[in-house]
């Protein structure tokens, strides 16, 4: 079955049920609600989307709820983490050692303005602090909770794209992620106000230099292009309203102590601005009240069906397949962002809409997701249970932590460093999208890693292999390590070549693997279980979810 | 040797299942036939030739790269707070019209002596000033703003795919035993896409050792997207091991000669380069890259505007490349390879109020190596003499000109194929010296271009006007180019006897303003300013 035949057999429903006069699933063509079984299989699409790797005990957590439970449950994201911690000691400038005067070690320095301490040093203090944000991050997405929460803020992040080297402000920087964190399953339309008026941003595209005498372009122009509307065929709006839109945005500025943002009257143009036809030939008339004109921005902005298009695409690049055909455009994009619209830009009914959705859970959408780094790395050591410090550890676990860091960054995926303003290619670059994220240069560093963690036994593959309903049977071990591991089916042939090659030691017989597991031959088992673990995760399937 | 239909004789199976495979992807944007049931006809180019594309990523600002002395009063007075003085400005021989940025004396005496050309104001006729679409339009040498229209491919994929169909699963093989095109990067970029798969190898350690097994070759999934990423993945898996063998041999075969500046990322991508081209790879097209040309703010010093963020680019740039060319000179490779920068856009004439310059349109380009036509080709931009903020750079020569140039005179590629690849006819340039390049110079271009009439009257006209022109016969194109750089009507495009012709404009419906005709007769083009008043 194609993806068009998929297509024809929704549209059969939707007549079906037209008929039957229920108008909701009219309304909801493409995102019919998911009926179907609710097993290992459904569970496993479902976690590994929403949250990077399905661990065993979260498979079988929510195979005990309802798929709606689970969808809802996943949606929570009310958990709110403490705040980064100083984990750096003395700092060293021309010989001589200065403390971080400001906060003591294992305290957070958010609050900090970074003043107490030498001068000399301030700059180190700083990129300490920052090198502290990414680490309690990093930590943050291993220790993630039974929720969305991690991968709908690297969501955001993607979609704003903030740099640290543009922006090189610890106290910025972690504001800006702060703010994205709390709106993470807000309203969207509230998320891009803030944003537009967040120092992070307003160093990032040049607003703080954006000025009623030289007005500068750069935010107005990606507000629009990478933040809202997007450049989609309907998306209809021209030069004249990205200059009109940076005259709104003119005069924006920061302060640093308190970190703050005020509009300057001085800088800003209080002449009216007009827009095109695609925006109903809006105009915004000038204003020193420092809401106004950013208000009307926005409601003007998000007024347009575009907008709310926009955003639903590229939710459903991040969470479901990157291939927007027509169809999908018409019969999951289009009723999923007039779910967004009802619910004046809330992005939760919207996304709840979408992992209820028959569409969500359908073959022809699992599978066929390249893992990202984060996935990779954080998935795989979440699946085999590997246990790390609680994220507030910044003794034992920052360390850690900075390592995961630094793995994603090398396999391209590094926090606070998307690659430009349009964040991660893989989410927009046709026609390869997620494709890029597995090339000849990223491919050799993702087998390295999987190789670490069996050669240095950072994961239990005996434990794993526990999670088997039948270890000693190698028929059935093999089939329950690789439904939890592949999406990707393997075939019978090739279960048996697994079999074969790593657990009977070449021969056919079965029960040359059951007595070694019987009789505790660790030996054997171990060995065994490496080399068969260490081929799985090198298995073109095994980069599939 | 084995020929290029032998070989696919030999392979008739894997044609056989190709459009199986090609089921349900984007092959071509037009909906043309297939590209291989066209490419069975031909055969293999024979060249030893490599070209390698040096990308400027940010939109490089060529104002200050190139700088015009010519019309130095103009350019001072757009961009007074960022200019480079006039007595700092790189001379270049045989031109007192333009000069480089003074951080870039190694390319000065590349010029000098006679291993670089210069294109100006090379551009399109829908100038777009967002980095990703504009950096799509150059990588797939489409400019349809339509995303859905425009092609998926790069333009050097579909060279690479027209002499390699098949690629990647009959290869590598005795005709081509090595990667088709090598991009020194963490991942491929649309320049090397090919119809399904990269052309291109991305790698940034030469030295990686990858093993790999994959016994499974089944697709038990009934999904077709499921099974096209595994397919995607499996192929990778493969060709990754079979060609980071081939270029750590390669790499390791050989060692650079020259001595290549440090502490430059350019560099110490140009240095694999020689290496690899030096260890005997085949590979035709290298790819490198170069970040930070998107100076809005502090691009220059205010103390000293020859110093700052764009001149460090600048010297980068220049030194890498030398020392590049340098090498290649020792291992006695330059008869082989040549190269060319590119960048997605370049920056506005009039500079901001931060020291910097916002997105632009049309920029200079370098050709570099022993067979570019040294030389400047076209004129001095035109920059009008109170520039405005919205006021770009009209373009002389369509980037796709270049291109097509280029495969045209180092790759050797004949018609139909060239504008099969470059998805219709363009302009052939005067670039390239050796088998298939051209006679001309650019400078003897330049000469001919200037001999052509192009004169409005009235001028400056509000309703009517007359257009006359020259032309050397053959087709012959007029276009009017807005302030902003925007190709706004064609007032002729077809074939023209040998001579003087007028064209009447009437009530044209455009708005006031400062608009550029640009003539084109084959090599030749010209571009004058003219004004529409109220």
């Amino acid at each position: 079955m194609d993806r068009r035949d998929f297509f024809k057999t929704a549209n059969r429903t939707v007549r079906a049920k037209k008929t039957g006069g229920k108008s909701q699933a009219m309304l909801f063509a493409g995102l019919a609600p998911y009926t179907g079984s609710w097993t290992v299989n459904e569970v496993t699409h479902l976690l590994k989307r929403t949250m990077f790797g399905a661990k065993k005990a979260d498979v079988d957590y929510f195979l005990s709820r309802t798929p709606d439970e689970a969808v809802e449950e996943l949606l929570n994201t009310s958990f709110i983490p403490a705040p980064p911690l100083r984990d750096y000691g003395l700092l060293e400038d021309e010989g001589v050692w200065y403390d971080d005067l400001g906060v003591a070690i294992g305290q957070t320095w958010v609050n900090d303005p970074n003043t107490a301490s030498f001068e000399g040093i301030r700059g180190s203090i700083n990129s300490r602090r920052v090198d502290s944000l990414k680490k309690w991050w990093s930590g943050l997405i291993l220790n993630q909770q039974r929720s969305i929460q991690e991968k709908m803020v690297l969501f955001w992040h993607h979609h704003f794209s903030i740099q640290s080297t543009e922006v090189e402000n610890a106290a910025i920087l972690y504001r800006h992620h702060n703010l994205l964190r709390t709106n993470a399953m807000g309203n969207v339309k509230t998320l891009v106000r803030e944003v537009t008026i967040d120092p992070a941003m307003l160093i990032h595209l040049n607003g703080y230099l954006n000025t009623k005498q030289a007005p500068d372009e750069n935010y107005a122009r990606e507000l629009q292009e990478l933040f809202s509307i997007g450049k989609g065929n309907d998306s209809l709006y021209t030069e004249d309203d990205v200059i009109a839109a940076a005259r709104v945005l003119t005069g924006w500025r920061i302060t640093d102590i308190p970190l703050g943002v005020y509009l300057d009257t001085n800088a800003h143009d209080t002449g009216s601005k007009s827009f095109s036809a695609f925006y109903n030939n809006t105009t915004i008339a000038g204003s020193t009240n420092p809401d106004q004109e950013l208000d009307a921005l926005m409601d003007m902005i998000f007024n347009t069906t575009e907008a709310a298009r926009f955003i639903c695409r590229k939710l459903y690049k991040w969470f479901v397949y990157y291939d927007i055909s027509e169809t999908v455009e018409a019969e999951v994009i289009t009723p999923m962002a007039d779910v967004l619209i009802a619910n004046n830009y809330e992005v939760r009914p919207a996304l709840s809409v979408l992992f209820k959705s028959e569409h969500f859970f359908d073959v022809l959408n699992q599978a066929c997701y390249i893992k990202t780094p984060f996935d990779m790395i954080v998935g795989t050591l979440r699946e085999f249970n590997v246990s790390f410090p609680v994220y507030t550890d910044h003794v034992n676990g920052y360390p850690f932590f900075s390592n995961i860091y630094g793995q994603a960054a090398d396999m391209q995926q590094q926090l606070f460093q998307p690659p430009d303003v349009s964040g991660w290619p893989s989410y927009y670059q046709e026609p390869m999208h997620y494709e890029l994220w597995v090339n000849s240069n990223s491919l050799p560093k993702r087998a390295d890693f999987t190789d670490a963690l069996v050669n240095d036994s950072v994961i239990d593959v005996r434990a794993f292999a526990g999670y088997s309903s039948n270890p000693a049977d190698p028929n059935q071990l093999i089939d329950d390590v690789t439904a939890l591991l592949l999406r990707y089916p393997l075939s019978a042939s090739s279960k048996t070549y697994v079999k074969t090659h790593f657990l009977t030691n070449n021969t056919t017989e079965d029960s040359v693997w059951t007595s070694a597991w019987n009789s505790n031959n660790n030996a054997v088992i171990n060995t065994s279980l490496k080399d068969m673990f260490r081929f799985l995760m090198n298995l073109p399937e095994f980069h599939l979810c | 040797m084995m020929n290029r239909r032998n070989f696919l004789q030999h392979t008739v199976p894997l044609a056989v299942t190709m459009p199986g495979l090609l089921n349900g992807f984007s092959f071509t944007a037009d909906g043309e036939e297939s590209p291989l049931a066209r490419l069975l006809e031909q055969t293999l180019t024979d060249t030893d030739h490599v070209f390698v594309l040096v990308q400027l990523s940010g939109g490089n600002d060529g104002l200050n790269m190139v700088i015009p002395l010519d019309i130095y009063g103009n350019y001072y007075n757009a961009r007074t707070n960022v200019a480079i003085p006039q007595s700092q400005v790189l001379r270049l021989d045989g031109t007192d019209k333009s000069g480089l940025h003074p951080a870039m004396t190694a390319m000065q005496n590349m010029f000098n002596e006679g291993k670089m050309a210069i294109v100006q104001s090379v551009g399109y006729d829908n100038p777009n000033f967002s980095h990703f679409r504009a950096t799509d339009f150059w990588n797939s040498a489409d400019t349809r703003s339509n995303r859905r229209e425009r092609v998926k491919t790069g333009w050097m994929g579909r060279y690479l795919e027209s002499e390699y169909p098949g690629y990647p699963d009959a290869f590598p093989n005795t005709s081509m035993p090595d990667p088709l095109a090598i991009q020194i990067s963490n991942f491929p970029t649309l320049m090397a896409q090919g119809s399904i798969y990269s052309m291109g190898l991305s790698i940034t350690n030469p030295e990686k050792i990858y093993t790999f097994a994959n016994p499974f070759s089944d697709y038990p999934l009934n999904s077709v997207p499921a099974n096209k990423e595994l397919k995607f993945l499996r192929v990778i898996s493969e060709k990754t091991k079979i060609y980071s063998d081939i270029i750590r041999a390669a790499y390791q075969r050989a060692a650079t000669m020259a001595t290549y500046p440090t502490e430059n990322g350019l560099a110490d991508q140009l240095k694999i380069v020689a290496r690899l081209i030096r260890g005997g790879l085949k590979t035709r097209v290298y790819t490198v890259s170069m970040g930070g040309f998107d100076t809005h703010k502090k691009q220059v010093n205010a103390s000293d505007t020859t110093t700052g963020m764009h001149a460090k680019l600048m010297k980068d740039l220049s030194a890498a490349i030398s020392a590049f060319q340098d090498d290649l000179e020792l291992m006695g490779l330059d008869e082989r390879v040549m190269g060319m920068t590119y960048s997605e856009f370049g920056r506005r004439i009039k500079s901001n109020a931060s020291l910097g310059t916002d997105h632009g349109a049309a920029a200079p380009l370098i050709l570099f190596g022993k067979n570019a036509k040294k030389g400047i080709l076209g004129t001095s931009p035109d920059i009008p003499a109170d520039a405005q903020v919205v006021n770009n750079i009209p373009f002389q020569y369509d980037f796709r000109s270049v291109y097509a140039s280029v495969l045209e005179q180092w790759f050797c590629v004949k018609q139909p194929a060239l504008d099969s690849i470059m998805l219709r006819n363009f302009q052939s340039l005067p670039l390239v010296t050796g088998p298939c390049g051209v006679a001309d110079d650019p400078e003897d271009n330049n000469n001919a271009a200037e001999k052509l009439i192009l004169k409005m009257w009235p001028s400056p006209y509000t309703i009517n006007a007359t257009v006359q022109f020259s032309t050397n016969g053959g087709n012959t194109m007029i276009q009017q180019i807005d302030g902003l750089g925007r190709v706004v009507k064609v007032l002729t495009n077809q074939d023209y006897a040998a001579g003087t012709h007028n064209l009447d404009i009437y009530n044209d419906g455009l708005a006031s303003g400062v608009y550029f005709l640009r003539l084109q007769n084959k090599s030749l083009q010209k571009v004058i300013s003219v004004m529409k008043m109220p």
